[in-house]
């Protein structure tokens, strides 16, 4: 939710005025209710829908090691686990009222991959894993899945001169040389996800705004509140606006201290923050933020071809800003020259590194000023877009961000837009890579009277520059939808720094996203309900939520657009075929032959789908379907059951992904279609394949010096196959009644995905007829049929097989399931043509192969708009 | 703090008395600033997200009046 500012230009003509409003839950757009008929779409109502992803390069941190002769070297590890995001974005602008004006918005990340946690010298040797006799180039080392925070793996200790610079041993194994590289130790993380839902509300009147708004940001180990309260004023004819906006966050951390690296981290400045589980000796760190914010700016235009915007932001915080994961390393160097026996060499007193907490101050005042120019190039129809930021904080930051773009218009609504964006940033005042201080370590509390008050190896703190570019490609279509592409590439050095005294080399990385939006104009589509309003699928009942495919585009030339939600969840017992299991049969037969000591507890999908649907001719609609899905399990142990003693119980943490789901694509084709006034019936099949876009190789990050390997199948993103999906379709309809069948499939059309299983094939059968009360408002009731066969291969590579979950045995089965849904078309307005529906499908009999958990039930909401 | 505010006030006095130079331009001659790439922020969309990923990663992420964003701990 960043620069949501600069979107309120001035108020020249609505079609500008994109007002700085902006959100709404896509899911909360589907329910129905929430917009009522009389609402009108009014200029600047849309929906949107953004998918993104984020990539990091790799990152090669140095390591000590030891060649075939025994002589000691350094140089870069091998590192396949770079971090990657994948967020998915929904906005709804809709107006309540004359003058009233809501924004939703619903955010969520899901990220993974190895992150740098602490930095020391390299000769230091603190990323070799355990040991250092690591022979031959081509040996492959494994590290940054668990950090090593302690541990020196040097053959000479932490050594340094007489200005503390670190040295290196050398290959005779008796002189040092200086050696000032540095390295980061990584720490990877298994997939968490981050949920954020925010509105505004808004008023206007003819030359002035206000809103107010708030929201919320939920993770594992950080949630965050907040509201705003925004003002815009226009005057000199709309030539000058002004904006103000406050805000204020409250934000809590709860983290989890690593368990295989808190033996070594020295916590004692937090121990009033930290809370120990009696249980499991699991140390949670807790903390609280808060900010308040406040931003003025002022938009100009200057002449039919400029406009210029200038602001100024202020930002107070205080409370709890370190990282929790960040730990900085600390020497005590003994002074006396005779410790090491060798001559203007100095070692590590306890011949050990320890690593603090970061420590940051608990205040932070921040002001930014800002300038954004736009000048249009009439010659060719573009827009410049230059902007300049300047940035100040009490931490001792300055920074500067420069960024232009040229907005090219093409014609046919193509629009082209190449970037570039240059950052540079001051180092914080209490940024150390590493600390090296004079004396004995002493106790915990002597070693914190020897360090500075603050301190912190976040690279995100040290100094340096930031190069990024990348380009924009958008397409207006003429009803209204347009589609956005971007991808940008980002390199971060401390050479790129303005001015000298960026941080070393090491800290460098890069990444790229790359991010596809729909955009819908609800206000341009809607029409006022005129005369060519197409009523796709003539039919006046329509089919519960839950069924896809139940209807064609008749007209060539038709678009529709639709969001669809599905949530489903599973809890309470586990069942073995058609009834309960008790533990003792799941720990004898739930695994094969070994013994299960794992079940799981609870387990909720939510999976976010695009329609997108094209009529190139009235018997054929081709169709695609992006996901977007993220998961969530949570197991117990089994009574009378232990765990391999070579496996560690790692305290029952739920696991989450996340991320892009599989992506069908359709052709849906006629084969009968009698219309009529009163009555009339339909039929259409649907021939789908379904491309393995979603993840399966998702692991569970290593713990407690173990790697479990590939989560549970059920929690991966995708089949990893490619699938066909046919299905066939009926739907009936007499007067207020209408009814319909479907059958469809899904056979996988390779025996195993890449990491080496298949989910069973699947054949489903439904049946549901509805009611309409009123025209617009359709009852529906139906049964449910589904039959899927056991996993088919297993991981290539072995994973912890914890319970019935993580058996091929225990998937599929056949259940029945009774649906109960509403749905509702908008009859008039400028909404008219916007259909929403929700089902609820409630499991009646499960038969399920092998041992799997009781399903609950559940859920679909869509929307859809055809135009 | 203190040596920064003068700069903001002199900023903005600049900035006053550079806008009041400006001629009045009539709705008929406001045709280009209409088009929606002079929009201030033609991909607003993108704008946030790409908004969220540099707060993720850079300092000078305060002080924009906005909010939330979640933690970045990454």
């Amino acid at each position: 939710m960043g620069a949501t500012d600069r979107t309120s230009g001035p108020r020249v003509t609505p079609e500008h005025a994109s007002p700085a409003l902006r959100a709404l839950t896509a899911a909360a757009l589907v329910l129905p209710g929430l917009m009522s008929p009389a609402a009108h779409a009014a200029e600047g109502d849309e929906a949107d829908f953004q998918y993104s992803r984020y990539q990091e390069g790799e990152r090669h941190p140095l390591s000590t090691f030891l060649d075939f002769n025994g002589v000691p070297g350094i140089r870069n590890l091998p590192n396949n686990n770079p971090i990657e995001v994948d967020s998915l974005h929904g906005t709804a602008k809709v107006t309540l009222a004359d003058r009233v004006k809501l924004v939703f918005n619903y955010t969520q990340d899901t990220w993974s991959g190895a992150t740098p946690i602490a930095t020391a010298p390299a000769a230091f040797g603190m990323n070799a894993t355990g040991n250092f006799t690591i022979n031959g180039p081509k040996t492959t080392i494994v590290t940054g899945a668990s950090p090593y925070v302690q541990s020196i793996g040097s053959f000479g200790g932490a050594a340094f001169d007489a200005r503390l610079n670190p040295l290196r041993l050398n290959p005779d194994f008796v002189s040092y040389s200086q050696d000032k590289r540095l390295a980061h130790t990584l720490s990877s993380a298994s997939p968490e996800t981050r949920k954020q839902g925010d509105f505004k509300l808004g008023y206007e009147w003819n030359e002035a705004a206000v809103d107010v708004g708030g929201g919320i940001s939920l993770e594992n180990d950080y949630e965050s509140r907040f509201a705003t309260l925004g003002g815009r004023l226009d005057f000199n004819q709309k030539l000058t606006t002004v904006n103000l906006g406050l805000s204020y966050t409250n934000s809590h951390t709860k983290a989890v201290i690593d368990h295989d690296a808190s033996p070594y981290i020295d916590t004692t400045a937090f121990d009033h923050q930290i809370g120990v589980d009696d249980t499991t000796g699991t140390e949670t760190l807790s903390g609280n933020r808060q900010d308040w914010g406040a931003n003025l700016s002022l938009s100009q235009v200057l002449s039919k071809n400029a406009v210029i915007q200038t602001g100024a932001g202020y930002t107070r915080s205080t409370g709890y800003m370190e990282n929790p994961y960040k730990v900085v390393e600390a020497f005590f160097v003994n002074p006396d020259p005779n410790f090491s026996g060798i001559p203007g060499v100095f070692l590590a007193a306890d011949g050990q590194a320890h690593a603090f907490l970061e420590q940051r101050p608990d205040v932070r005042n921040q002001w930014t000023w800002d300038v954004r120019y736009v000048q249009h190039v009439p010659v060719v129809d573009a827009a410049v877009h230059l902007g300049y930021r300047y940035y100040h904080d009490d931490w001792g930051i300055d920074a500067h961000t420069f960024d232009a773009d040229w907005a090219q218009p093409l014609g046919r609504g193509w629009t082209v837009t190449p970037r570039v964006r240059y950052y540079s940033q001051d180092a914080a005042d209490f940024y150390h890579p590493f600390l090296a201080v004079l004396g004995d370590p002493g106790t915990s509390e002597e070693r914190l009277k020897k360090l500075p008050g603050s301190f912190s190896s976040d690279h995100r703190l040290s100094g340096y520059g930031a190069l990024s570019g990348g380009v924009t490609v958008a397409k207006q279509f003429a009803k209204g939808v347009s589609l956005e592409a971007g991808f940008e590439y980002y390199t971060h050095e401390g050479s790129l720094k303005l001015g000298s005294g960026g941080e070393e080399d090491f800290a460098d990385f890069d990444y790229w996203v790359a991010n596809a939006a729909l955009k819908v104009n609800l206000s341009a589509l809607g029409g006022g309900g005129a005369g060519d309003h197409h009523h796709h699928g003539h039919h006046a009942g329509h089919a519960p939520a839950g069924v896809m495919f139940d209807h064609m585009l008749s007209q060539a030339g038709d678009f529709m657009a639709g969001y669809r939600y599905m949530y489903s969840r599973q809890a309470g017992n586990m069942l073995h075929g058609e009834s309960d299991a008790g533990d003792a049969a799941i720990v004898a037969q739930g695994c094969g032959a070994s013994a299960c000591w794992k079940a799981p507890e609870e387990m909720d999908m939510h999976m976010h789908m695009l329609d997108i649907m094209y009529a190139p001719t009235d018997w054929l609609n081709l169709m695609l379907m992006p996901q977007f899905m993220d998961m969530h399990m949570s197991l117990r142990d089994l009574d009378g059951a232990t765990a391999p003693a070579a496996i560690p119980d790692h305290g029952d943490h739920p696991h989450t992904t996340g991320g892009v789901g599989d992506t069908s694509m359709y052709a849906l084709v006629k084969l009968l279609d009698v219309p009529g006034h009163h009555s009339g019936h339909h039929i259409h099949a649907a021939l789908g394949v379904s491309a393995p876009t979603g993840d399966v190789g998702i692991k569970l990050r290593r713990n407690h010096l173990h790697d479990p390997g590939f989560i549970h199948y059920g929690m991966q993103l995708g089949s990893g196959t490619w699938d066909f999906k046919p299905s066939l379709t009926y739907t009936g309809r007499l007067e207020d009644w209408s009814w319909g069948a479907q059958l469809s499939g899904t056979k996988r059309l390779e025996d195993s995905n890449d990491v080496g299983f298949a989910f069973g094939d699947i054949f489903q059968s439904t049946a549901w007829a509805g009611y309409n009360p009123l025209d617009w408002l359709t009852f529906s009731v139906r049964g449910l049929y589904t039959l899927q066969g056991e996993l088919k291969g297993e991981f290539t590579v072995p994973n912890d097989r914890s319970g019935p979950m993580d058996f091929g045995t225990s998937y599929g089965g056949r259940y029945w399931d009774v649906g109960f849904g509403v749905s509702a078309t908008v009859p008039a307005g400028d909404f008219q043509g916007n259909r929403f529906g929700v089902e609820w499908l409630q499991p009646v009999e499960d038969d399920v192969n092998g041992f799997q958990l009781e399903r609950v039930g559940s859920l679909s909401a869509t929307w859809s708009l055809a135009f | 703090m203190n040596r920064i505010k003068p700069r903001w006030v002199a900023l903005l006095l600049g900035a006053g008395f550079f806008l009041s130079a400006c001629a009045p331009i009539a709705p008929w001659e406001r045709g280009n600033l209409a088009k929606p790439h002079m929009a201030l922020d033609p991909y607003p969309l993108q704008s946030a997200m790409r908004a969220h990923n540099y707060g993720a990663r850079e300092a000078a992420s305060g002080g924009t009046g906005s909010s939330g964003g979640g933690c970045g701990c990454y």
